[in-house]
């Protein structure tokens, strides 16, 4: 529980959590669109190899990278078997009764299982893990904020965005208060049958709504009286400026992606 | 009887995070069975965390803890057993409210220990009149309830599920001072009558003086000192090192000796001041 209140943020003092965040969230963006840029072994290696050296300079520690890795693993050997097993192509390795397995196929999953691996641990790094959430939505309702012009309630989605993100250690560690309190009552929620453990779940839901609505009723009334009449005129008292060096990594993911496109053109080793 | 021994407790928050804290140090305590024990110390001190560890909802990184000698993490799975020997009402219990009246509120423990209807039936009745409850309120729902009521109907809920040791985190917080005292006094009532073992959780010296025959101070993480009230009012030097007071009353008193005026020593409420003074300064 108190890892979900606590957030994906890991403080740390490296070179990417000093990034603009407006900055990172772009580079997460072109990271993605470099991942999918792979098409040969060559630039796969390269994929893989700029990860380890993402995770390497943000100074997370690996177990934590592995964990954010553990929700996908399912998904990663889903595709990697789907690959391997449906994937036809020309140099047949396997022929036993209809398993049928494919050079092309083996290749496949491995640059598959490299890139969806690539994506998480670009955009965790980019994001996630070196922003805060705060910082995150601001950033976003930054860039978006062209979007104004054409009358799109940017800085509202951006306060409901925050809101939620700040309340979800507040809810979490509400229902950690009134599973307690419950548990002291003699509620069982880790045995019994589904049902069971399923309708040991309403002492805890009931409260937790009542003062999820009185809370957010009374945030309403607290904003309110602070005159807050949402995004015309509103001015932050931290106004942050991109510096120069924001954008030294911007050159170096753009080479990263020229990079790749002119090993894809070169065309060194086995091309998918 | 019912005693509580700690024996080198030690807990920590946020385990193996970059976040982590030792919320208990080592600790080793008894709570003599039969009494009013009061828990004192300033906020974050550790106060709440040990008092989970007393019905085993949190489990000692280190050490054990034993009631009447038996160590209650013997059999793990057992341990909702231990919660209905000792009933804890939690900070601020009212948000633990949820059936749709007040009478099956008060049940839910109790029925949660698979007694017969009739005998629920009997505890909750006189768990409400414990607690001061009227009849009347027992059928409406908890929501249309005044803050004291609900805090009184909360506190009913564990006290209906008749513990050995019943454990109570700062039963007044909150509450305007004759909703504190009437829970109080209700709360003495309760233990003469029961004769059980009841902890109090408060960093109000001036209740705890009021109330407790025993006091432990707690001061991050540690126990600062436990004795019965005289010993631990005896060093208010020590009290104010970590944020904490003797009674004012009890200040006063001191002041005054220091004065030369021949007062006693171990006046700890206003009451016992007054006899105090009436008797002897004629």
């Amino acid at each position: 529980m108190k890892s979900i209140a606590l957030g994906q943020y890991y403080p740390s003092n490296s070179i990417l959590h000093r990034i603009d965040p407006r900055i990172k969230i772009i580079l997460a963006i072109l990271y993605i669109v470099c991942s999918f840029l792979c098409k040969n072994i060559i630039s796969y290696a390269v994929l893989a190899l700029s990860a380890v050296i993402l995770i390497l300079i943000s100074k997370i520690p690996l177990k934590i990278i592995f964990g954010g890795l553990k929700a996908v693993l399912f998904v990663l050997i889903f595709t990697s078997l789907i690959n391997i097993f449906w994937t036809t192509g020309e140099y047949l390795l396997l022929d036993w009764l209809f398993i049928h397995i494919y050079l092309e196929g083996i290749y496949a999953a491995i640059f598959m299982v490299i890139r969806i691996t690539a994506l998480i641990i670009g955009t965790s790094v980019f994001m996630t893990y070196t922003t805060t959430p705060i910082d995150l939505t601001d950033s976003i309702e930054d860039l978006l904020s062209p979007l104004k012009k054409l009358h799109v309630p940017v800085h509202e989605f951006a306060m409901m965005m925050t809101i939620a993100l700040r309340f979800i250690p507040t809810l979490v560690e509400e229902t950690d208060k009134i599973m307690t309190a419950q548990k002291a009552r003699g509620v069982d929620f880790s045995s019994g049958s589904l049902v069971s453990r399923a309708k040991a779940l309403i002492p805890v839901l009931i409260p937790l709504f009542v003062s999820a609505f009185n809370r957010a009723s009374d945030l309403a009334t607290a904003m309110e009286c602070r005159c807050y009449h949402g995004g015309d005129g509103r001015t932050r008292m931290k106004v942050r400026h991109i510096r120069f060096v924001d954008f030294i990594p911007l050159f170096i993911i753009l080479i990263l992606g020229t990079s790749l496109v002119v090993l894809n053109i070169l065309g060194i080793g086995f091309t998918m | 009887m019912s005693e509580i021994v700690l024996e080198n407790v030690s807990f920590y928050h946020g385990k193996d995070t970059p976040y982590e804290i030792k919320a208990l140090k080592n600790i080793n305590l008894t709570i003599p069975s039969g009494k009013i024990t009061g828990l004192i110390g300033h906020t974050g001190s550790g106060k709440s965390t040990l008092v989970q560890m007393f019905n085993g909802l949190l489990t000692p990184a280190e050490g054990r803890v034993l009631i009447n000698g038996e160590d209650i993490w013997k059999e793990p799975k057992k341990i909702r057993n231990v919660r209905f020997r000792v009933g804890l009402v939690m900070q601020y219990p009212e948000y633990q409210l949820f059936e749709e009246t007040i009478y099956k509120d008060i049940a839910f423990g109790p029925r949660n220990m698979r007694i017969s209807e009739d005998e629920i039936d009997e505890r909750v009745i006189q768990a409400a009149e414990f607690v001061g409850l009227e009849r009347e309120l027992l059928d409406k729902s908890p929501f249309d309830l005044s803050g004291g009521q609900k805090r009184r109907a909360a506190i009913a809920g564990i006290i209906a599920m008749r513990p050995e040791i019943l454990v109570l985190d700062e039963p007044a917080a909150g509450l305007d001072p004759r909703g504190r005292d009437s829970i109080f006094a209700n709360i003495t009532e309760y233990q003469k009558k029961s004769g059980s073992t009841v902890v109090i959780v408060s960093h109000s010296m001036e209740d705890m003086a009021k109330l407790c025959d025993n006091l432990v101070v707690m001061a991050a993480g540690e126990i600062l000192m436990s004795g019965d009230r005289a010993t631990v009012f005896s060093e208010p030097d020590k009290l104010t090192a970590v944020g904490l007071d003797v009674p004012q009353i009890t200040q006063l008193m001191n002041l005054l000796a220091k004065r030369g005026v021949p007062l006693a020593k171990g006046v700890y409420t206003v009451e016992q001041a007054y006899e105090f003074i009436k008797n002897n300064l004629r």
